[in-house]
Order: C-alpha cells, then sequence, then structure tokens
C-alpha cells in the first residue's frame, strides 16, 4: 500500500493560517490502514490544529469530512461535499490524492497533510517498510521474492558491494542486506542457479526516468 | 446478512472503537446493555481491530470470505433455438428503444445460423420471383 506520514504540526499550522475555514479531507484508502490519513486522523487533526498555540493570530475554523477514495476524479467530483464558505482543503491523501482533488476544484487551495513516503508493507502492527519503487519493470521473478532496487541502497542487480558485512547493509547496521536476503531466500527455494545468471542492464525508462507514467486499461496480451 | 462478527469472548472494552482508523466502530449504552455498533461503509478493512482485540473476538474472516448479496432480480430471455440465457427483458428493452428495432434472442451462433437461414430464403424467393417471370 501507499504509506504516508502525517507532516509536523507547525508545518501545517503554517500553511493554513492565512485561512478562515479550512476542510480536512481523510481518505479512506492506503492512507486509513496505515494510520495517517483516516477518519479518525482528520478529527485529531482538526482538534489539534484548532489549538491557539500553533497560531499568533485567530485559528481557522476546520471541518472534517471523508471520501473513500481521493485518487480518482469521477468519484471526487461526485461525492466530494464540503461546507459553504470553505477557503482551502488540507487533504489527508497520498499525493496522487492530493493532486486529483486539486484538478477538481481548481479555485480551492489543496494543501497535503502527509507526506506520501513510500509503497510499503506492513510487517508489524504498526511497522511499515520499503518494499516496492514502482520501477515498472519487476525483477522479482529472478530475486527469489526480494527487491534489490527497493530494498539495496544501490539497487544492485548482480549481486552485493563490498558494504555487506555478515547479512548487514553498511548504510545501517539495522538495514538487512537485500542480497543476502536474496541469497538465502534462492537457497531456501533451491534455486540458487538463478544466483549464477547475470541480469542485463536494466532499462530504466519504465522507471521515473521515462518522464510521468500512465496505463490504460488493455485486453491481456494486446 | 452481518459481514463484522463479534464473537461471545467480547468483553466491551472497546479497544477496537478506540484503534479504528476509520471511525467504522462505535458503541452505545442502551439500558442494561451495552451494543458495538459497526459502520460497514466506513471500513477500510484494515484489520487493526482484530489485531488490537485482546480477547480474540473479532472474527475477521467473514470480512474476507463473505457471501454474495442477491441485490437484485430481473427476467431473463433466452436463445429462442438452444435456450442460452442471453440478456435480461429490461435490457433488451432499452437496446430496442434505443436502436429503433426489436431484437430476436438468438445468442451469437444461432444468430448466425439464422441469419444466414433468412439470406437463403431471401435468396430462393428472388430465384423463384425470377422463374415466374
Amino acid at each position: 500500500m501507499i504509506v504516508g506520514d502525517l507532516k509536523p504540526l507547525d508545518e501545517i499550522a503554517e500553511s493554513v493560517l492565512q485561512f478562515r475555514k479550512v476542510l480536512i479531507v481523510a481518505c479512506g484508502g492506503c492512507v486509513t490502514v496505515c494510520l495517517s490519513g483516516g477518519t479518525s486522523n482528520a478529527d485529531a487533526l482538526a482538534r489539534e490544529l484548532s489549538h491557539p498555540r500553533h497560531y499568533k493570530c485567530r485559528p481557522p475554523i476546520f471541518n472534517t469530512t471523508s471520501i473513500q477514495r481521493q485518487c480518482e476524479r469521477d468519484f471526487v467530483k461526485a461525492y466530494l461535499n464540503f461546507p459553504p464558505d470553505t477557503e482551502a482543503i488540507l487533504s489527508l491523501a497520498c499525493g496522487a490524492g492530493v493532486q486529483t482533488v486539486a484538478e477538481c476544484f481548481e479555485t480551492l487551495p489543496v494543501i497535503p497533510a502527509l507526506n506520501t513516503s513510500f509503497l510499503g508493507s506492513l510487517d508489524e502492527p504498526g511497522i511499515w517498510r520499503e518494499k516496492c519503487q514502482g520501477c515498472g519493470s519487476c525483477v522479482l521473478t529472478y530475486t527469489g521474492g526480494i527487491c534489490p532496487i527497493t530494498r539495496c541502497a544501490k539497487h544492485l542487480l548482480n549481486g552485493p558491494c563490498g558494504g555487506s558485512s555478515q547479512g548487514k547493509c553498511e548504510v545501517s547496521k539495522d538495514i538487512d542486506c537485500a542480497w543476502q536476503l536474496i541469497i538465502d531466500r534462492l537457497k531456501t527455494l533451491g534455486r540458487l542457479d538463478d544466483y549464477e545468471k547475470l541480469f542485463p542492464i536494466k532499462d530504466w525508462s519504465f522507471d521515473r526516468g521515462g518522464g510521468p507514467r500512465s496505463l490504460g486499461v488493455s485486453k491481456t496480451g494486446e | 446478512m452481518s459481514y463484522f462478527v463479534v464473537n461471545e469472548k467480547c468483553n466491551g472494552c472497546l479497544a477496537c472503537v478506540e484503534s479504528c482508523p476509520a471511525n467504522a466502530l462505535s458503541w452505545k449504552d442502551n439500558g442494561k446493555k451495552r451494543i458495538l455498533l459497526h459502520n460497514m461503509a466506513r471500513c477500510a478493512r484494515c484489520a487493526n481491530c482484530w489485531r488490537i482485540c485482546p480477547q480474540h473476538a473479532i472474527e475477521f474472516q467473514h470480512l474476507l470470505e463473505n457471501k454474495w448479496d442477491e441485490v437484485v432480480s430481473l427476467d431473463l430471455l433466452h436463445c429462442k433455438i438452444c435456450g442460452e440465457p442471453l440478456y435480461t427483458a429490461d435490457l433488451e428493452k432499452t437496446l430496442s428503444e434505443k436502436t429503433g428495432r426489436e431484437l430476436d434472442p438468438f445468442c451469437p451462433r444461432h444468430r448466425e445460423s439464422n441469419f444466414a437461414a433468412r439470406q437463403a430464403l431471401f435468396i430462393s424467393k428472388k430465384i423463384e420471383v425470377k422463374e415466374v417471370r
């Protein structure tokens, strides 16, 4: 899922202080599940931001609402309603949701309340870890289901670098060496031969280097 | 049918209500009873309630393996020849109104054979007319 993290309160307060009436919009998708942008987060944020200690002048009035997904334009247009006199929207969605809402309501400033962090999984209750960078050409088939693009700091495709020591990455003792994990997993799967195969140079045009990506629905195989 | 099932182990501690990020759980005290409420439209199915429940009272599998609800029941038209179910009478009506002609309920296979039979009949009639002349 897309994992988001609440911005520092001072930064959010600074971005809304010029408005009198602000609508905080929760998103019922990924950010609800990662406990950063759901309805309860919106309510808590409204309570906190209403406190005068964040402002030198009068605090804005905050209302809250929620929509199931902020990243679908027609859905947002049809179902995101807000009180009259709303001067700005404070979105608790990921970056895609914030931009979609902004496109739907051109005359209203739409402000992000979250930093969109990464594509990750819930490894243990309350702990999300990055697992995918959306590089556009997945290599997990050959790496035992462990992504070296995401989990190796150098994005290496053909084995570990010299900084791998006792299964840990030189970047931090808390980070597992992705290639150590891959080798261990390939051993378990009895597919260590895959480790000997050389990856060709990766085509990064499917990644962000090729500009903003889009995807249209097509029939399989076409 | 309720998809959010809480078993008899629940002791009403409300840990699930406190932990729900979507505010999909609530409660009301009704006379001598405390009633736990769940709102399916709000539920993000994050399973936080299931994780946090100290009593293991939340049976989340019903949210993952729920049954199909019958939401509407409409009259169905079948192929005139083989009886294969085709489309609803209401869809037929809508399409007829839009296209301005009545639809013959035939499956793709029999539509072709029906069309070929009609063409053959049309050609044979033409030949008959020519012969008469």
